[in-house]
């Protein structure tokens, strides 16, 4: 379809030669053809992702009454965002979040897709159990992970601190602001590794062994194959690995706020902001603009100069 | 021929009107006939009471075979979140029961019917109703009232009554008695809580506040509507309430912890009369016990005896005495259809019949209690499948009923009702408020100051 676009454009139109009987060219015709075959994506695209982001940064600009008229402020609400202190911290919070998570399912994905690439017995039946975090709902992992860190009844501060003494006090892990960000981290690298291992683990299959052959015969140990062949191979599925990660986890809420609503961040903050107490709505799009912004801006700079596509 | 043709023209208009007045009969008759299919949003989201709310609402179409009516469950803690994005779309249900704080809110946002609301009110007849109730949810210019009192509870602190007297302690009633209890039976060391106090962001939170700060006078507006949040009083009982909440089970916590005390490990907590069936009933308590489950935690069986060493203190008292309870209200939102409405108030009709509204309080016998003074004395009600009653006697039933009369909110200041309370209350600001002071270790000053603001805002 592109090509015949592009030879569209380059023919001067009404040309008399392919003239047909409607008065249109044959090139003019298929050219109609094409932006009717498209127009229904199109349409929905527009209707369903361009109007809510652009309607969105509409309402940045005002303050929002839900049962009256809105009132245009210009840049109030951004102004008002940026001096908030609020705000930096979710922001801060969001990096640490998205910069830890990210890491740690990457390794760990890496990790377990190298074990599982080797031979062992059962091996089909543990690959398929690995995946066992990332395929369950997340409502009822969660609902786990809280019965587990519960301070007084949970499984974990029984072993931790009546068994094993690691804790002076009962700690609520997973309620107080302070470590509940760290549980989340940790349960996001456990929820979300599957799927790192899964992407590496297709890509090292198709590692072509002659490689590890030729590298064996000119003597490099395991550790010069693992840097020399392995990594370079799976340099580009780590890395947009990595990249849909940073954009998964940047936006992430409900793993986040379902686990534990007090580590707030970015998605988090603009939902509490939004929809809770005074229910600035203004606000609440502004800062859904910003984070736009910041994840259009890391994700244009990982692509240009990290991975140099 | 002139007089001919007037006959004729006066004639035909009569004939005209008539057809029409016919017309607009049948009409009239086929819009009751007519099917209407009406939405109900309840704050009961638990399993069980849904389906004894979808129970009355069969019987009710069984009878009425041309009203549909949906079930909504919408958690209480959203419920004022909802109804405004659903008031912005244009798609609010026709009923909804809440909190009485929450209707009086939607009531002054404009988005509640209320002369469906009085016509009810005058149909039942106003002095069959418990007065204090229907006080909360009366307007301002008491011409009318903004939803209707179905039930509700009283809050007080439930405490081990065997411990205090074991160490001698004073039923916790006064704000010294409470803290010295707290801090007597905090023993982190043995898993032993003091208390439970709200500090999770959510109306629980509110709910343990109000009473504290109610008892030192501290309120949120004076009689001429003004904010006096920010006043010394207040001030002492932030203090008081963050320095209770350390003696809380770790971090922060809401209503869900009370599964601490049933499991032997905390000395009191607040709580409404919902807690009673937990309380005497092994069946209810279950899903609160891990020790049947989980034989090598430490956790615990049911206690037979909790129940008889269980007491409640429902009056806080420092610079005067305070209770707290919670009427909750069935209201009407302003439908463009005038059959949905009349649908609901058919509804809302049945539901205050005898049969149908003992089914709907027997759903959490001691929790939900009438608004109807006839029926808190009928035998039938008296008479839950629980046996609860029996358990605890009807005297002691009664005395809960009878506290409802004196539910103190700060919506109510010397009579006058403040609408931006409500909306205060609503909005959750002050639970937000005890969250950064008690969790995200804000200072008191700051985080009155915080909320302050955000008061501002909602009533500007």
């Amino acid at each position: 379809m592109q090509a015949q676009f592009k030879k569209a454009g380059k023919q001067p139109s009404g040309s008399s030669a392919a003239a047909l009987t409607d008065g249109r060219t044959r090139t003019q015709r298929e050219e109609l053809l094409g932006w009717a075959l498209v127009l229904p994506s199109v349409a929905i695209i527009l209707a369903l992702i361009l109007y809510p982001v652009l309607y969105n940064i509409y309402l940045s600009f005002f303050q929002v009454n839900l049962s009256g008229a809105s009132r245009f402020v210009g840049f109030l609400n951004h102004r008002e965002v940026l001096g908030d202190r609020e705000f930096w911290s979710a922001l801060l919070t969001t990096v640490m979040y998205v910069v830890f998570s990210t890491i740690g399912a990457t390794l760990l994905g890496l990790g377990v897709a190298l074990v599982m690439n080797e031979k062992f017995p059962l091996r089909g039946l543990v690959r398929s159990l690995i995946l066992l975090p990332y395929v369950a709902p997340v409502i009822s992992v969660v609902f786990s992970w809280q019965f587990f860190f519960d301070p007084v009844n949970g499984i974990f501060m029984d072993i931790f601190y009546d068994k094993l003494g690691w804790f002076s006090q009962r700690i609520n892990l997973i309620g107080s602001p302070a470590t509940a960000v760290w549980v989340a981290i940790i349960f996001s690298i456990w929820k979300n590794f599957p799927f790192a291992y899964l992407m590496i683990l297709s890509r090292l299959q198709a590692i072509d062994q002659n490689l590890y052959e030729a590298a064996e015969i000119d003597g490099a140990a395991g550790r010069h194959k693992f840097l020399y062949i392995t990594l370079p191979e799976v340099y580009f599925v780590v890395n947009a690995i990595i990249l849909l990660r940073v954009i998964w986890n940047f936006n992430k809420f409900e793993e986040v706020y379902l686990l534990t609503s007090n580590v707030k961040v970015l998605s988090v903050y603009t939902y509490l902001k939004a929809f809770t107490g005074a229910m600035d709505l203004g606000q609440g799009a502004t800062l859904a603009v910003l984070q736009f912004i910041l994840l259009i801006g890391f994700i244009l700079f990982y692509v240009k100069r990290v991975i140099k596509w | 021929m002139k007089r001919k043709i007037v006959t004729i023209l006066v004639l035909a208009l009569f004939a005209v009107s008539s057809a029409g007045l016919l017309a607009q009969g049948q009409e009239e008759a086929a819009a009751a006939a007519k099917p209407v299919a009406i939405e109900f949003w309840t704050t009961e989201t638990q399993s069980d009471r849904m389906a004894t709310i979808q129970v009355l609402i069969d019987t009710f179409t069984a009878l009425n075979p041309e009203i549909t009516i949906n079930l909504i469950p919408v958690d209480e803690n959203a419920l004022a979140t909802q109804t405004q994005t659903a008031a912005a779309a244009g798609t609010l249900p026709a009923l909804f029961e809440g909190p009485a704080e929450t209707a009086v809110s939607f009531g002054t946002q404009g988005v509640l019917d209320l002369q469906a609301t009085k016509a009810i009110v005058d149909k039942i007849g106003k002095d069959r109703f418990y007065s204090g109730p229907l006080k909360v949810l009366e307007t301002t210019d008491k011409s009318s009232y903004y939803a209707l009192p179905y039930h509700g509870w009283i809050q007080g602190i439930w405490y081990r009554a065997d411990w205090f007297e074991e160490a001698g302690l004073n039923p916790p009633s006064t704000w010294e008695d409470t803290l010295k209890a707290a801090e007597y039976f905090y023993q982190p060391d043995k898993n032993q809580y003091g208390i439970l106090v709200g500090t999770l962001p959510e109306a629980y939170a509110e709910q343990c506040f109000t009473p504290i700060a109610m008892s030192n006078d501290a309120a949120l507006f004076d009689a001429d509507k003004n904010l006096v949040f920010n006043s010394p009083e207040m001030k002492e009982a932030v203090e008081f309430y963050a320095e209770l909440a350390k003696f809380n089970p770790p971090g922060p916590q809401t209503w869900r912890a009370r599964d601490y005390y049933l499991q032997g490990k905390m000395a009191m907590f607040f709580y409404s009369t919902y807690i009673m069936d937990d309380l005497a009933m092994l069946e209810v308590a279950a899903g609160s016990l891990t020790g049947d489950n989980f034989g090598d935690l430490s956790g615990a069986d049911f206690d037979p005896e909790l129940v008889k060493n269980t007491r409640i203190a429902p009056i806080m008292t420092n610079e005067s005495p305070a209770g707290y309870g919670t009427v909750v209200a069935l209201g009407f939102f302003q439908q463009k259809d005038p059959a949905k409405t009349a649908a609901a108030r058919k509804f809302i009709e049945y539901l205050y019949t005898p049969n149908a509204y003992i089914t709907f309080l027997h759903m959490a016998p001691g929790g939900m209690n009438p608004m109807l003074k006839e029926i808190a004395s009928n035998p039938r009600f008296q008479n839950d499948p629980m046996g609860l009653f029996k358990s605890y006697g009807p005297e002691k039933m009664a005395e809960i009923i009878d506290g409802l009369e004196n539910v103190e909110t700060f919506s109510i200041v010397e009579g006058v009702r403040i609408e931006e309370a409500s909306e205060i209350t609503a909005k959750q600001i002050i639970p937000q408020m005890l969250y950064k002071i008690t969790q995200e270790r804000m200072s008191v000053d700051a985080g009155m100051r915080w909320a302050e603001a955000e008061m501002r805002k909602l009533i500007d």
